[in-house]
């Protein structure tokens, strides 16, 4: 909003140029117009879902071409799947959905006058507008962790070249090294993935630098799917991952990137490679545009997904508070259908119905070994509430364990095929 | 002793089996007949519900580890379903979904698959 000002303000002085260089786009006729900003998992998905109605004209705005999944991205890290096979082209959304898709970042919003500006210059004007910024980092939470030392102990926690990266480091690091993985406080994106990790980064070890060790400093004194965890650790990787809850370390308060190491309150830990995970809060426009709260996070209406602090503005995916919802992929997803649909009721009349949001996971222990849970959630008092939850077992057998790993693989293919378009 | 306890639990086995088979002959025709759209509309309440399948069963009928839906009659899917809903195995994602769809959701999904498939369905 503040940003919106500055920038009309300095309008009136490269006003003209302005207006010739960007010129405003019109509403189209007729045809409501929606804008989504953000062209990760919730909003290709909002978009597509509304464009698929085809009554509706959508325009996707997204500064990056392709959209690497940080879902899998530890299969990667342990060099199980390459990263072009996580990678996912937006041009799909717009040759078979007939999505309008921009190239450029959101630099403001203006939900007064229902407008977009984008870095690039025009600016674009809504009937709705949905926004899916993801995530962004509360770097300085941490001391001595910023952009700058996360290009030297990454965080890879937005799959890319941050993956790259801790992929780099783990493959030159010397057999008996020790792996430090920093895991954030409550909450932050896939809750079990820090842990999904270290059991793969494990696997890689054992194959090829057996005498290393993985040593998780975490901010929690618990974590997502803990019992079958350390179930595996047992099983698979005996001696190699050592976990460290917050009440035994005092908590991290800080690296020292020159030294690689990490300060907790009572020792430092010496790294070979250090994977820190910083604390989270809603991507940066989700700020910018008045959308977040004291918490850092989206509120929104659980029905809709309309954000309660600023109407006829959506909010989807990792960025909102999602009540009993986890910050997952599957999450976000079934977010995004829910909100096209009520997008859609409102500027259309189209029905609307109760929608079923869902989560479901699978969390890799080793190549063959995977686990996977399902949740059922619905409204209740204005907050998202779980109804159902399933997980695997502690105990399970070797062929079911074999068979989630299969079913994860092709959940990934078809899940990609919903949300970036076409049919694996 | 032994021989007649078995007997026993294998009569009472397939007692309930038995019940179980009524039971879902029952439900399955109940639903069947349950009124809704039956169009492959978008936006359709069947179509909502079934946007909800496309996140694990890729819509063009590829998947191998994830079976397909595409192609399965109305009355096939809803029997599906309503197993999955009796039992955690072999899916608790599946039967995580079918405990939350009500009957009249049910068949307003199969339905609308159906429709879709048989209108020639285009991912």
């Amino acid at each position: 909003m503040t940003d919106w000002t500055r920038r009309q303000i300095g309008g009136l002085v490269g006003g003209a140029l302005l207006g010739v260089a960007a010129p405003h786009i019109a509403r189209g006729q007729g045809r409501p117009r929606v804008i989504v900003i953000g062209g990760g998992i919730g909003g290709a998905t909002v978009a597509r879902y509304l464009a698929d109605l085809k009554s509706i004209d959508v325009t996707l705005v997204e500064p990056n071409s392709t959209h690497v999944t940080c879902f899998f991205s530890n299969l990667y890290l342990a060099g199980l799947r390459s990263l072009a096979s996580l990678t996912f082209g937006l041009e799909t959304l717009a040759e078979r959905h007939g999505i309008t898709i921009i190239r450029d970042s959101a630099v403001a919003i203006d939900p007064a006058g229902k407008g977009v500006e984008l870095q690039g210059g025009p600016k674009l004007s809504y009937d709705r507008l949905v926004v899916a910024p993801g995530i962004a980092f509360k770097f300085g939470e941490i001391g001595g962790y910023d952009e700058a030392a996360a290009k030297i102990m990454p965080h890879a926690w937005i799959a890319g070249p941050q993956s790259e990266l801790l992929r780099r480091q783990l493959k030159s690091m010397d057999d008996g090294g020790v792996f430090v993985i920093a895991a954030p406080p409550n909450p932050f994106r896939c809750p079990p993935a820090p842990y999904e990790r270290a059991s793969l980064v494990a696997y890689y070890f054992k194959q090829f630098k057996p005498k290393s060790k993985i040593l998780i400093l975490d901010a929690k004194d618990t974590f997502s799917g803990q019992e079958l965890f350390q179930d595996a650790w047992s099983r698979h990787y005996p001696g190699m991952i050592e976990w460290l809850p917050s009440q035994f370390t005092g908590a991290i308060k800080a690296v020292d990137v020159a030294a690689r190491s990490v300060v907790t309150e009572g020792e430092t830990f010496r790294a070979a490679v250090a994977n820190i995970i910083p604390a989270q809060k809603a991507g940066l426009i989700g700020e910018k545009a008045g959308l977040t709260d004291a918490s850092g996070w989206c509120p929104v209406d659980p029905v809709t997904f309309e954000s309660t602090l600023q109407p006829g503005i959506h909010v989807v995916g990792d960025s909102i508070i999602g009540g009993d919802m986890p910050k997952s992929a599957f999450s976000a997803n079934s977010q995004a259908k829910a909100c096209a649909f009520a997008v859609a009721a409102s500027l259309t009349g189209s029905p609307h119905f109760p929608p079923h949001l869902f989560n479901s996971c699978y969390t890799f222990l080793a190549p063959d070994d995977a686990f996977t849970n399902a949740l059922t959630f619905a409204s209740e008092g204005g907050k998202i509430k779980t109804v159902k939850m399933f997980i695997s077992k502690v105990g399970e057998s070797a062929e079911a364990r074999r068979r989630t790993a299969h079913h994860a693989v092709g959940w990934y293919s078809a899940f990609t095929a919903d949300v970036f378009g076409g049919g694996s | 002793m032994q021989l007649v306890r078995k007997a026993a639990t294998v009569s009472r086995a397939k007692g309930l089996a038995a019940e179980i088979r009524w039971l879902l002959g029952v439900s399955l025709s109940a639903i069947l007949l349950f009124p809704g759209n039956s169009a492959a509309e978008d936006g359709s309440q069947g179509a909502q519900i079934a946007a909800t399948c496309a996140s694990c069963h890729d819509p063009a009928g590829r998947g191998q580890a994830i079976p397909p839906i595409v192609g399965m009659d109305e009355q096939g899917i809803v029997k599906a379903m309503l197993a999955f809903r009796a039992s955690e195995s072999p899916s608790l994602v599946m039967h995580a979904v079918a405990l939350s769809l009500t009957d009249g959701e049910l068949a307003a999904m199969a339905r609308y698959l159906t429709g879709k498939a048989n209108a020639g369905w285009q991912p």
